[in-house]
C-alpha cells in the first residue's frame, strides 16, 4: 500500500449536512454511513457494552428496543487468561466469518444494524497499577492485570473486524492530570504507535480486509500545546488513513480545529465519558458528533428512571427539575403510570412504575432490564430532539441548550436502591456501585512517577492476597480512595487493606 | 392403528374453565386436550414456567409471551410479602402488575411456608409460622390464601393444603393431614370469592400410600373443582414410589378434567407423567439450572461454564427453534453461540436471560411435540425417541422410567 497521500476507500462515510456558522458554537449535523449497518445521524451516540453485551438487555431486546447508533466494546472484556487455561488461544479470535459478519458481531450476537467501536480498554478504565511501556499498554480482564502490545491489539482488530477502531493511546487513566514530562511522553508514544500502525498495515499482505475497518485516531487528554506535533502528523501524513477521532478531551476541539481544516471533517466521538446531559449539550457546542456513554447503564443500575427531555418543556415550577426519579423509592408502590410519561418506549407502553418498583424492591434481574430499555430510550430521544434543534439553526440549539442547563438539576439523583451484583471485572465501572456523576470533568492522569508508584506498591501488597478477585476488589477499594482523596483536597490515605 | 381423537363433545365446563379432549394416546394413557381459561385457551399437556416474584427471572413478558407460554405460575406467599396484598388490591391484581395478559396460575403458599420457614407448624386453623420481616407469629389459613389469591386474581387458584414430605414415615400425621386437606378444601372453596373467574383446584396429598390416595381422589372428586391436582410429590421420594402415586391418581381421576402433577420439571419426569395420563407441571428447575449455567437439551444438561465450550461457535442446541439457537439466516434469531454464553456465564446477567429463553423454550416445546406425537397416535414412539436420544443406550435408561412406562403398554427395552 502507498503512502503518497492519495485517498483511500475507508470503511465509513461520512457527510457534514449542516455546520455552525456562529460564534462560539461548532455544533453541527451529520451522518455516518457504514457498508451492512443502520446509516447514522449525528449527534448521536453509542451503548457501552459489557463483555460483549449491553447490561441486562439481550440481543434481541438490543435489536427490538435500543436506538442508539451503535455500541462500545472493550477488547479486555475478551481476552483474559484464566489461570488453569493460561496456554489456550483466546476464543474469541478464532470466531468463525459465516454470512460475511464480522467476527466481534458475530461473537456478541450484536444485532447487524448496530455500529461496533472497538477498543482497548472499558470505559472509563480501572487504573492500572503497572502503566504502559514502549510498545505495550496495561489491561484489566476479568482475571486480572494483563499485558496488551501494540501488536497484539492491531492483531485482534484485524482479526474481529469492528466497524470502527480507535488505535491505542498512551493514557494514564488517574484521576491525576499527568506532569508536562508525562504528557509529553503520553503524546510521544501515542504519535509512534500510531505511525507503525499503519506502517504495519502497509506491509501486510491482507490490505483489504483492514481497510474495511474505519480508524478514528486517538486526541489526547493533554494541552493542545504538548500534543500538537502528534495532531500535526495526523494532518499532515494520516488524514487520508484516519476516518475520524476519538476525542478523550472536548477542550482540545478549538484549537484543533481552527488549525487543522483536513481533520475538522472528520467525524469527532467524544470517549471522554460526560455524566450527564448538560456535559453532552456542552460536547455538542464544542464540536462533537458521536457520544460513547457510560453513564447510561449506571444510572439504570441505580434504579433510576430518566425524565428528561430536549428542550425542556416549560413548566410555571420555579424549582428545578430532576434528570430522573429513583423509583426505589415507595412512592412509586402503586403508581399505574409509565416510568417517564409521554415516553414511548417498551418499559413505559407496557408497564408501570409500581412494577419496576416492585422488580428493584425483590432485586428481580427484570428491573434492570426494565430502566435499560427506558434510559436508553430517553438518551436516544434526546440526541434526536439535539438534531432537530439543530436542524432549524445553531441558535435554536443554543437556545434551547441554554433552557435545559437553566431547567434541570446538575446531576441524576443517586438512587437508593440495591445494586445488581457486580463482578470484579465490573468494579471501576460500577464505581463501587454509586452513580456519581461529576460536573467538573474527569481529570487523566497518573499519581506521580513512572506511572504511579504508590500503585506498584499497592499491587504488591495485593499479590499476598492473590486471587483475582481480590485484586480487583482491592484496586477498586484503592481507586475509590484516590477518587474520594482528590476530591477531599488531594490529600491521600493509605489504601485500606483488602483482606 | 386409529388415532383416538375425540369428538368435539369430549368437553366439560365449569364457570371459568372448559377443558376440551382433543386425543387419547391408544396405547398410554397420554392426552392431548385444550383448556381455556380467562384469559385464553392453553394446549395440554403443558409445561409452567415459574415467575416466582411476578417476574420470569430477567425476561420480559414480551420474551416470555414469545417463547409461546400462555400460561406461567406465580408465588402466592412471594407476592404476599411483595409486593403485598394492598399493592395487589390497589393495582388490581397480578395480571395488570406485570403486565401479562395471558394465564397465571398461583399455589396456595402452603408449600414455600413449609419448605421455605423452618419453623411453620401446622394446626387446624392453618399454618403457624414466625414473619420472615420481624419474626411475629403469623397464621395462614385457608381462608386467607383463597384471599390473597384473589387479590392476585390468577386464572388458577390452588388450595391450602396440609403438605408433608411424602417420606415421612408417620401413617397416623399422613391420614390427618390428608384428612386435614379435604377438610381445608371445603373451606377454601367457602372463601373463594371469584368462581366465574378464578378456578380453584384441589390437591390430592396422602403420601406414598396408594390406599390414602384413592381415598383422597374419591374425597376431592366430590367436590368437583374444576381442576384437579396431584401434590405432596417431588421430595425426595423414590421415582418409582412417584410414578405408582402418580398412576393410582390418573386412573381415578374424571377424564374431562385437567390433571396438573405438581413441582415436576426434568424432561423424563414430564415424558412418563404425560404417559401416565398427567397434564399440566410447573418447576423452577429450568430457570434456576440456567442461572448456574445449564442449558436444557435433548441429549441432556449442558454446563457451558466449562471450558470445553470456551470456543464451540455451536448453537446451545443444535435444532433448537429457541430465539438463540434458531440458525441466523431465520427470522428473530440472535445467532448465540456456547462460546458466547460461556464467555458470559456467571458474568453478565445476559448469560442467565439467553439460557432461560432457551431452557424455557426447550419444556414448552417439548410437550408441544409430545402432544403433536398424542393427536398423530405415535406417542409411544416419541418416548422410544426421546430416551433413546437422551441416553447413550438402552440398558442407562433409568430403571424407574421403563418401569413406569411398562404399567403403560410402553416397552423400552424390548421392542
Ligand atoms: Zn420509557
Ligand atoms: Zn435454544
Amino acid at each position: 500500500m502507498t503512502n503518497d497521500g492519495q485517498e483511500e476507500p475507508t470503511a465509513m462515510v461520512f457527510e457534514v449536512l449542516k455546520a455552525a456558522i456562529i460564534d462560539g458554537s461548532a455544533a453541527r449535523l451529520g451522518r455516518m454511513a457504514l457498508a451492512g449497518r443502520r446509516s447514522v445521524d449525528t449527534p448521536n451516540y453509542l451503548a457501552v457494552t459489557s463483555r460483549g453485551v449491553v447490561p441486562h438487555m439481550t440481543p434481541d431486546n438490543v435489536g427490538k428496543h435500543l436506538h442508539s447508533a451503535g455500541v462500545y466494546m472493550a477488547l479486555e472484556d475478551f481476552i483474559e487468561r484464566p489461570q488453569q487455561y493460561s496456554k489456550r488461544p483466546t476464543p474469541i479470535y478464532d470466531t468463525p466469518t459465516s454470512q460475511g459478519r464480522r467476527p466481534l458481531h458475530s461473537f456478541t450476537a450484536m444485532p447487524p444494524e448496530f455500529m461496533t467501536v472497538l477498543g482497548a480498554r472499558r470505559i472509563p478504565a480501572v487504573l492500572s497499577p503497572m502503566g504502559n511501556s514502549n510498545a505495550s499498554i496495561s489491561i484489566f480482564t476479568s482475571t486480572g492485570y494483563q499485558v496488551l502490545t501494540t501488536k497484539e491489539y492491531q492483531t485482534a482488530v484485524e482479526t474481529l473486524r469492528p466497524d470502527i477502531a480507535i488505535p491505542l493511546a498512551d493514557l494514564t487513566h488517574g484521576p491525576i492530570t499527568p506532569t508536562s514530562k508525562r504528557a509529553l511522553r503520553m503524546a510521544e508514544r501515542t504519535d509512534e504507535w500510531l505511525k507503525n500502525w499503519f506502517a504495519a498495515e502497509d506491509a501486510s499482505a491482507d490490505e483489504l480486509r483492514q481497510r474495511d475497518v474505519a480508524i478514528f485516531a486517538p486526541v489526547l487528554p493533554v494541552s493542545y500545546s504538548i500534543q500538537w506535533e502528534y495532531l500535526e502528523r495526523l494532518s499532515e501524513d494520516l488524514s487520508t488513513r484516519i476516518a475520524g477521532l476519538a476525542v478523550y478531551d472536548p477542550d482540545v476541539l478549538p484549537d484543533l480545529l481552527s488549525d487543522y481544516a483536513n481533520l475538522a471533517a472528520l467525524p469527532r466521538l467524544s470517549v471522554s465519558a460526560p455524566t450527564t446531559p448538560h456535559h453532552i449539550l456542552r460536547q455538542i457546542s464544542l464540536g462533537l458528533d458521536a457520544f460513547i456513554l457510560p453513564f447510561v447503564n449506571l444510572v439504570s443500575d441505580a434504579g433510576i428512571a430518566m425524565t428528561f427531555t430536549f428542550p425542556p418543556s416549560p413548566t410555571a415550577t420555579p424549582s428545578l427539575l430532576p434528570l430522573g426519579v429513583d423509583l426505589s423509592s415507595p412512592s412509586y408502590k402503586t403508581s399505574l403510570a409509565p416510568p417517564s410519561p409521554g415516553c414511548t418506549c417498551y418499559a413505559c407502553t407496557a408497564h408501570h412504575a409500581a412494577y419496576i418498583h416492585h422488580l428493584l424492591a425483590a432485586r428481580e434481574m427484570l428491573g434492570w432490564t426494565l430502566l435499560q430499555t427506558h434510559n436508553h430510550a430517553v438518551v436516544a430521544a434526546f440526541f434526536a430532539s439535539v438534531r432537530a434543534a439543530l436542524a432549524q439553526g445553531e441558535v435554536a440549539f443554543e437556545d434551547a441548550a441554554r433552557q435545559f442547563a437553566l431547567r434541570y438539576e446538575p446531576e441524576f439523583p443517586a438512587g437508593t436502591g440495591e445494586r445488581p451484583r457486580a463482578r470484579g471485572y465490573q468494579f471501576k465501572g460500577e464505581a463501587g456501585g454509586e452513580v456519581k456523576p461529576k460536573l467538573n470533568k474527569p481529570a487523566w492522569g497518573k499519581l506521580d512517577g513512572e506511572d504511579g508508584g504508590l500503585g506498584l506498591t499497592r499491587v504488591r501488597a495485593k499479590k499476598e492476597v492473590a486471587p483475582a478477585v481480590a485484586v480487583a476488589a482491592a484496586a477498586a477499594v484503592a481507586d475509590k480512595v484516590v477518587e474520594s482523596a482528590v476530591e477531599g483536597g488531594g490529600r491521600l490515605e493509605t489504601p485500606p487493606c483488602p483482606g | 392403528m386409529l388415532a383416538r381423537r375425540m369428538a368435539s363433545t369430549m368437553s366439560a365446563s365449569s364457570a371459568a374453565l372448559t377443558f376440551e379432549l382433543v386425543a387419547k394416546c391408544s396405547t398410554t394413557r397420554a392426552r392431548a386436550s385444550i383448556m381455556t381459561l380467562p384469559h385464553g385457551p392453553v394446549n395440554l399437556p403443558l409445561f409452567m414456567p415459574v415467575a416466582t416474584q411476578a417476574s420470569l427471572k430477567g425476561l420480559t413478558p414480551e420474551q416470555l409471551e414469545n417463547t409461546g407460554c400462555r400460561l406461567c405460575l406465580n408465588n402466592t406467599y412471594h407476592l404476599g410479602l411483595k409486593p403485598g396484598q394492598e399493592v395487589l388490591d390497589a393495582v388490581g391484581g397480578a395480571h395488570k402488575f406485570q403486565g401479562w395478559n395471558h394465564n397465571i396460575l398461583t399455589d396456595s403458599g402452603g408449600f414455600q411456608m413449609v419448605s421455605l420457614l423452618k419453623l411453620a407448624t401446622v394446626t387446624e386453623e392453618g399454618v403457624r409460622f414466625l414473619s420472615p420481616h420481624d419474626g411475629t407469629p403469623m397464621l395462614l389459613t385457608p381462608e386467607h390464601s383463597i384471599s390473597l389469591q384473589n387479590s392476585i386474581g390468577s386464572d388458577i387458584i390452588m388450595q391450602l393444603d396440609d403438605v408433608l414430605v411424602t417420606t415421612s414415615p408417620d401413617k397416623e400425621r399422613m391420614r390427618e393431614a390428608m384428612l386435614r386437606s379435604v377438610r381445608w378444601l371445603d373451606r377454601c372453596i367457602a372463601a373463594h370469592k371469584n368462581p366465574d373467574r378464578q378456578n380453584l383446584f384441589c390437591i390430592i396429598q396422602g403420601g406414598l400410600d396408594l390406599e390414602m390416595r384413592r381415598e383422597c381422589c374419591a374425597e376431592m372428586v366430590a367436590r368437583d373443582t374444576p381442576g384437579i391436582a396431584v401434590g405432596g410429590l417431588s421430595g425426595g421420594e423414590a421415582k418409582d414410589d412417584f410414578c405408582r402415586v402418580v398412576g393410582a391418581c390418573t386412573q381415578l381421576l374424571p377424564e374431562l378434567k385437567p390433571r396438573y402433577v405438581m413441582g415436576i420439571g426434568y424432561p423424563e419426569d414430564l415424558v412418563v407423567c404425560v404417559a401416565l395420563g398427567a397434564d399440566m407441571f410447573d418447576c423452577v428447575w429450568p430457570t434456576r439450572t440456567a442461572r448456574f449455567g445449564n442449558a436444557i437439551t435433548k441429549f441432556g444438561v449442558l454446563n457451558l461454564k466449562r471450558e470445553m465450550y470456551a470456543a464451540d461457535f455451536g448453537p446451545i442446541e443444535k435444532g433448537c427453534g429457541c430465539p438463540c439457537c434458531r440458525p441466523v439466516e431465520e427470522e428473530g434469531s440472535m445467532g448465540i453461540t456456547r462460546a458466547f454464553v460461556h464467555h458470559n456465564a456467571a458474568k453478565e446477567t445476559v448469560a442467565a436471560h439467553l439460557l432461560t429463553l432457551h431452557n424455557v423454550w426447550y419444556q414448552l416445546n417439548l410437550m408441544r411435540e409430545a402432544r403433536e406425537a398424542i393427536i398423530g397416535d405415535r406417542f409411544p414412539a416419541f418416548i422410544r425417541a426421546f430416551f433413546s436420544q437422551l441416553y447413550p443406550d438402552r440398558q442407562s435408561y433409568p430403571s424407574w422410567a421403563v418401569d413406569a412406562l411398562r404399567t403403560v403398554g410402553v416397552d423400552l427395552i424390548e421392542t
